[in-house]
């Protein structure tokens, strides 16, 4: 982004400005104050000299008081100039891009929406401080099936991976139920972390008491993982690098906040996170979009069923089915539903309705392969 | 737009406020420290130069006196210096790590990335603490900002200071907010700024519950005169009321005296501050999270059967309920999630419709006819079909 380098490049001006104009003034000040100190004691011990003494002194004045403005002056320059070039680089108004009154009466509502975060992301501290502050039931969100999430995850942090495997056999049935891979994730690991610790054998002997019941499902990174006792010694120089990639601790963590959350039926990230996440991703289309139709209609299209932009949404954001028909782009409703034509095309009812002419019996063409076929052939699905 | 290809610019520009209000606040210390400067050296050469004049009169006495009585000045001068740069060189330190906030962002390539899941979590860190400023939860914002190391990239001190001043209004007390007037009143002027004439108007008000008619008379004269250019009708009001006293049902007079305008009177301060430091009236929080419901929400998050714990619109008792009043989200193209597996269907993977209109994924069928006997189960309706009479479905 070349405004954001530009003025970067610029504020370190303004920087060295603000450093070199504090050391000038400071030293100018203390030379000022050591002269007058001087002159005092001269005209103190030689009373006819204060003539001359005041002249010099008169004369460092007036040239200090100069340079001290000047410099001050000076960097009050580069400040100004700063904001000005801020105010040049930011030039839509974010104030008038959403109707204001949009979540009133649920204020209340996303002050629990916000406490659930905090909880959600063991925050448990600031969950206790921001319900007490925010008048919340500090009970809501259930901190206490967290606390067991963030305090096994601490373990994982810190590479005791013994809290989380012993949740894992716990949940063994549920985990195998959904083929998790968590379970043989969190032995992997622990095995890499023998080896890599230098401790072959008891990494061996890991392998062989913990690596049976998956000799079916994962074989082959079983096979890998024995490889590389082979290198032992120096595995972060072996093809086996890659087992001791930090991102694989990573990835186990988030692999069990996952499955945690889902066994208890939650998402496996905070709402409020994903929220913001994807709103952060529309606003700038939102920002853009509203001041093209702020001169039209003002903010009504806030308040209109539909927004009049699509928001293009990451595969895992869209947790709905949505049909738009590919003739009248319309979505689908209850009284509009998408409908199956006997070749397998499927388009919504008012279409339907409109190329039969409103004969259920009329034969038409379908508007995407030579088949032709009636209304009454044509049935309602659920997506 | 490609997915997962991030919007420079867009991005940036949600974030004025991030820079403004340092930008903001340096340019104000560096006018305190350069009217200081400017000041104190003014009468130090002017002393010198009357001192040298005055060389020939002036006993060896009166001179070093004079000039023991100047060394203070100056070395006052220069500690209050030394604490106006570091102020100054604290709000260039802020903007730095803004600056440096931002570029991060913009050495991020793909929104799919970890790198930008992590900025995006600091970002609405941000966020969350200036919802938390803006609505007085002081602590936890202070927790927060704390907790996340993210102190330079949130305001903590601006609203510090706003707090106080709304904290006086609370008690009924113009004085800090006066003097907040007065401290500010070239920026105020230039946004046409009436909180001063309001401000003076309450207290003049309130001189008059106390039945001090006469001291709000002179008050008036004293204060409120100055705006009879913009505030005329409001000032003969003011005069009037007096008549009509505070239990009165008479319009306009009874608005005057109702207590409740000094709600009116901090709402104002708020947003005259917020203009004032270049904030946005709205949190940056609502506005995205509004914008970010927006996105997410399509008429089945409203549907009992069509709900799923991952959609944070679904969820009725928080999120759904913000998202009452906004509108859904516009799609052009359908896009078909498998119940079942929560995937995507495509070309690969096709949408199937069993005999009763359900459609599901190609793959997920054949998952479940595999575990029995070629018959799948319909989720939603509970009925069973051989998987033979699901048939294909072709959505455009």
């Amino acid at each position: 982004m070349d405004a954001l380098e530009s003025i970067s490049n610029d504020f370190a001006k303004v920087s060295a400005k603000q450093a070199s104009s504090a050391a000038e003034l400071a030293s100018t000040l203390e030379k000022l104050i050591a002269l007058m100190t001087t002159a005092r004691e001269e005209i103190a011990r030689q009373p006819s000299s204060l003539a001359s003494s005041l002249a010099l002194l008169k004369q460092a004045t007036t040239s200090s008081a100069k340079h001290l403005t000047s410099q001050q002056e000076d960097f009050r320059r580069a400040a100004l100039k700063h904001e000005k070039t801020l105010r040049a680089a930011f030039k839509t108004d974010l104030d008038n891009i959403w109707d204001p009154r949009a979540f009133d009466g649920h204020e209340h509502t996303l002050d629990r929406a916000i406490g659930a975060h905090f909880v959600r992301e063991g925050q448990f501290a600031i969950a206790k401080t921001f319900a007490r502050e925010g008048e919340l039931d500090p009970e809501e969100g259930l901190p206490g099936q967290f606390a067991d999430l963030y305090t096994i995850l601490e373990a994982l942090r810190r590479g005791d991976l013994s809290g989380a495997i012993a949740w894992a056999t716990h949940h063994k049935e549920e985990l195998d139920r959904r083929a998790s891979g968590l379970e043989f994730a969190l032995h992997r690991l622990q095995f890499v972390q023998l080896l890599s610790g230098g401790e072959r054998e008891a990494a061996l002997h890991y392998a062989k008491s913990s690596f049976g019941p998956f000799s079916l499902s994962h074989l082959k990174e079983i096979q890998r993982l024995m490889c590389s006792c082979l290198y032992a010694s120096r595995l972060h120089t072996s093809p086996y690098a890659d087992l001791l990639h930090p991102s694989a601790q990573l990835d186990v963590q988030r692999l069990f906040t996952r499955e945690f959350c889902q066994l208890l039926g939650l998402p496996p990230s905070s709402p409020l996170f994903t929220s913001a996440l994807v709103g952060t991703l529309a606003l700038p289309t939102i920002v853009k979009m509203s001041s093209i139709m702020k001169d039209r209609s003002g903010l009504e299209w806030s308040q209109a069923g539909e927004l009049p932009v699509e928001i293009p949404l990451a595969n895992e954001q869209r947790y709905h089915s949505v049909f738009a028909c590919p003739v009248s782009k319309e979505q689908s409703t209850d009284e509009n539903p998408p409908m199956l034509m006997a070749c397998g095309h499927v388009l919504c009812k008012f279409c339907i309705d409109r190329l039969s002419k409103g004969n259920s019996n009329l034969r038409f063409k379908c508007p995407y392969c030579p088949t032709e076929s009636t209304a009454s052939q044509s049935k309602r699905i659920y997506i | 737009m490609d997915k997962g290809k991030l919007n420079y610019d867009g991005l940036f520009n949600l974030e004025q406020p991030l820079l403004k209000v340092p930008a903001e606040q340096l340019k104000k210390a560096a006018r305190i420290s350069q009217r200081y400067v400017e000041y104190v050296m003014k009468e130090i050469t002017t002393e010198v130069n009357k001192l040298s004049k005055s060389a020939n009169s002036c006993s060896p006495e009166q001179a070093t006196k004079s000039l023991d009585d100047m060394v203070v000045r100056l070395q006052k001068l220069k500690r209050k210096l030394d604490d106006t740069k570091a102020e100054e060189a604290l709000y260039v330190e802020r903007t730095k790590v803004r600056l440096n906030h931002l570029k991060e962002l913009m050495t991020i390539t793909s929104a799919e990335s970890p790198a930008y899941l992590q900025w995006c979590q600091t970002r609405l860190d941000r966020m969350l603490v200036d919802y938390m400023l803006r609505h007085g939860y002081t602590e936890t914002a202070a927790k927060l900002a704390a907790d996340k190391g993210i102190e330079a990239l949130v305001d903590l001190q601006l609203f510090a200071d706003s707090r106080l001043v709304e904290e006086a209004l609370d008690n009924k007390n113009c004085t800090e907010c006066l003097k907040w007037c007065n401290d500010n009143r070239s920026t105020l002027d230039k946004i046409s700024s009436t909180l001063e004439f309001n401000l003076r108007l309450q207290e003049y008000i309130e001189l008059a519950r106390c039945g001090k008619k006469e001291e709000a008379i002179k008050y008036c004269r004293k204060y409120m005169i100055d705006w009879q250019d913009t505030h005329m009708k409001l000032i003969q009001q003011a005069m009037a009321m007096l008549a009509f006293g505070p239990d009165t049902q008479c319009e306009p007079y009874k608005e005057l005296w109702d207590e409740s305008r000094w709600d009116i009177i901090i709402e104002m301060f708020k947003s005259d501050n917020h203009a004032l430091h270049n904030l946005t009236l709205q949190p940056l929080l609502t506005m995205t999270l509004q914008a970010g419901l927006a996105a997410l929400k399509t008429p089945s998050c409203y549907s009992d059967e069509n709900r799923t714990i991952n959609c944070p619109v679904c969820a009725a008792d928080t999120f759904g309920q913000l998202a009452q009043d906004l509108p859904c989200a516009h799609h052009v193209n359908s896009c078909i999630v498998d119940r079942l597996s929560g995937v995507i269907m495509d070309e690969h993977n096709p949408p199937m419709v069993l005999p009763n209109g359900y459609v599901y994924s190609s793959e997920s069928l054949q998952a479940l006819a595999a575990e029995n006997h070629g018959m799948v189960r319909c989720e939603r309706t509970g009925e069973n079909y051989n998987i033979a009479t699901a048939r294909k479905a072709f959505i455009l």
